[in-house]
């Protein structure tokens, strides 16, 4: 960082990722419903009409229910593709892997349209429950990246030590294999969490009459009227987010300290 | 050393591949109930190989491994009579010491108080008590391998397997914990076997040692006899110090095998100083500490050979002489201890070296 041309870069590029943030909960508090300056007056009054807003609150349940089952599920899957890989050999071990890792590079659209197609031709009637199964298909690799490591750093003496001490594959894998690849699986669930919270083309497609929170927001562009309250409910994801990150932050820096291990630096 | 113990793992012609590679080469060996018996040999020989076999960790393709008579072939790690102390140690990072030690009591049928007790107990023997609380990773180097000594002494299995236990210490600790080690031995009874790569720790700790190359035991001994009378060059090279001196065999009969060695003139061996042929051209081994210097006016009843000093190299407690042998160009190492009075000789001296046709040992 000794040239300031690059400094000013570092700088520049700050401002331009954070700067929007920042306006965020200061248009969400502003006493007018144009989103521009000067500001005013303060006010709380986006906040009230986002909490009375019942398409709203049915919304975020939707989006709830879908990111959490998806978060619970990809991780889930996660956890046996990522054990499978590091510590098996079986044969087109890689071909599998490759497939499981394929929707990282896929084009979103193209999923979420390939799984329009079959659910429309299977007849299965769309709703939270197909945006889960499309949001499992997506999150499901990440988990499996972030579960990979995870496993990789597992020294394989500690699972033989459990077996010698007379300990069966089922609780060696429950006393000694999941605490400590626990960081990994709170950090997958967290990031499968917020992909899934994230994502709207596979929500809009395949969410039927469900709505979901991403689309539903999008949705409530169209009307000025309603933009300032969808600024108050983004303060609150926000925080939201900040908080979920800094509990997450919090375990892995305790599964550190507790194992003795060295910070290699988290997601944070 | 008694030959009246119980046999108690028994290898039958036990090979093993990792793919193509033929890791172990049909070992047969027995180690003995009680018996602190340590498998040696060089980087990739196939010691961990060995050892796991006997953890059951790794399966065997042909022979049969017993452990107390009993064909493990079908016996899962888990069930095995035999615990197994890791070169990493593998203390559990997400428990205390006590959870570590206690760890193996899961399943046992005691209660709480009384398990409690076994974990005190096992934790007074390897010398750590009052460190039950402590976390894992709050401990040194040596007292991690104390939890793992305690760990898998607790369960009081037939055979205590350790994979290098003592190659992360330091090398005043490991001293110690050799000494440590086989008191604790003593103590318990138990079965250990070790895992070395250290000839002088194999040397120290062990009742009987099984020196391995690629896949196969060379020499099965105990200690003196493997550095007294190894049965190869190649294992006399390991263990050890020995001058090699070429030699030529002049007849053999009745036991004894009359020889020419370069330097040293016409020698009489016994037939215990000359291990089975293996075609290679002949030499005689000597060990430098079988070697005396004489210092001017000294004499000795030992056949006595006049050599010129080439090296002096200086050890502090020993010192370490280069000298060729009555005008050849053989040269051998000698060590004389270092004793007040007694002054280190100059590079290029004239000496007379003493020795000893007993110390000889025949490779041929
Ligand atoms: N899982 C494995 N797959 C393939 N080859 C292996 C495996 N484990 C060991 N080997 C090979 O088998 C040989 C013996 O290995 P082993 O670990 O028993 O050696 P060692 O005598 O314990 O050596 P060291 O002193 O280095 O630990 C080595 O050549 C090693 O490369
Ligand atoms: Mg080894």
């Amino acid at each position: 960082m000794k040239s300031p041309g690059l400094r000013a870069y570092a700088i520049g590029y700050l401002i331009f990722l954070y700067a929007p943030i920042l306006l965020l909960p200061i248009f969400a508090f502003n006493d007018s419903k144009i989103i521009a300056f000067p500001l005013s007056g303060f006010t709380t009054q986006w906040f009230g009409e986002m909490w009375q807003d019942a398409q709203l609150w049915s919304a975020l349940k939707n989006s709830m229910i879908i990111s959490g089952t998806t978060a619970i599920l990809a991780t889930g899957l996660g956890i046996f593709a990522a054990r499978a890989s590091t510590r098996y050999t079986f044969p087109a071990k890689g071909g599998l892997i490759g497939l499981i890792m394929l929707p990282l590079v896929l084009p979103e659209m193209i999923v979420a349209m390939l799984l329009l197609v079959v659910f429309l031709a299977i007849s299965v009637p769309l709703s939270i429950f197909t945006v889960i199964l499309g949001h499992v298909l997506i999150t499901t690799p990440f988990s499996v990246a972030i579960l990979s490591s995870a496993f990789q750093s597992l020294d394989k003496s500690f699972e033989e030590a459990a077996y010698d001490l007379g300990e069966g594959p089922v609780s060696t894998f429950r006393l000694i294999i999941l605490p400590l690849v626990m960081p990994g699986i709170i950090s997958s669930l967290l990031i499968c969490f917020t992909i899934s919270l994230d994502e709207f083309i596979i929500a809009y497609f395949l969410s039927g009459s469900d709505t979901v929170l991403s689309a539903y927001i999008y949705g409530q562009f169209r009307f000025p009227a309603k933009v300032p309250a969808m600024l108050a409910l983004g303060t609150i994801l926000v925080l939201v987010s900040v908080m979920l990150l800094s509990i997450a932050e919090f375990f892995r820096r305790r599964g550190i300290a507790k194992t003795g291990g060295k910070d290699t630096g988290g997601f944070l | 050393m008694t030959t009246t113990k119980p046999t108690m793992i028994e290898f039958r012609d036990v090979h093993k591949y990792y793919g193509d590679y033929h890791a172990l080469r049909g070992i047969s060996a027995t180690i003995r109930a009680g018996e602190f018996f340590s498998l040696l040999g060089p980087s990739g020989c196939g010691k961990t190989t060995l050892l796991r076999t006997i953890a059951g960790f790794e399966g065997i393709d042909t022979g049969v491994v017993l452990i107390d008579r009993k064909d493990m072939a079908r016996v899962p790690a888990n069930e095995r009579p035999t615990n197994m102390v890791f070169q990493s140690y593998a203390i559990f990072p997400h428990m205390s010491v006590e959870e570590n030690v206690g760890f193996g009591l899961r399943r046992d049928p005691r209660t709480k108080t009384e398990k409690q007790a076994a974990v005190e107990e096992a934790l007074a023997m390897v010398g750590l008590k009052g460190f039950g609380k402590r976390a894992a990773h709050a401990l040194s180097g040596g007292q991690r391998q104390r939890v793992a000594l305690a760990r898998a002494l607790i369960l009081k299995p037939k055979v205590l397997l350790l994979d290098e236990p003592l190659s992360a210490l330091d090398k005043k600790m490991r001293e110690h914990m050799q000494v440590e080690l086989i008191k604790l031995q003593r103590q318990v009874g138990i079965t250990f076997v070790l895992v070395t790569h250290d000839q002088e720790e194999a040397l120290v700790m062990s009742d009987r040692i099984a020196v391995m190359f690629d896949g196969e035991i060379a020499q099965l001994a105990d200690p003196e006899t493997l550095y007294r009378r190894p049965n190869s060059k190649k294992v006399a090279d390991f263990i050890g110090t020995m001058n090699f001196i070429p030699a030529t065999v002049l007849g053999e009969s009745g036991g004894r095998i009359e020889i020419e060695a370069k330097g040293l003139g016409r020698v009489e061996l016994m037939a215990e100083q000359c291990p089975a042929g293996r075609g290679d051209a002949p030499m005689v081994g000597l060990r430098p500490e079988t070697l005396t210097l004489l210092y001017p006016g000294q004499t000795s009843t030992e056949r006595t050979v006049a050599g010129v000093i080439d090296e002096v190299i200086y050890f502090g407690d020993m010192t370490y002489y280069d000298v060729y042998l009555g005008g050849t160009d053989v040269e051998v190492r000698l060590s004389m201890r270092n004793v007040p009075g007694r002054l280190i000789m100059d590079v290029g001296t004239s000496v007379d070296v003493a020795w000893s046709p007993e110390a000889l040992v025949l490779f041929r």
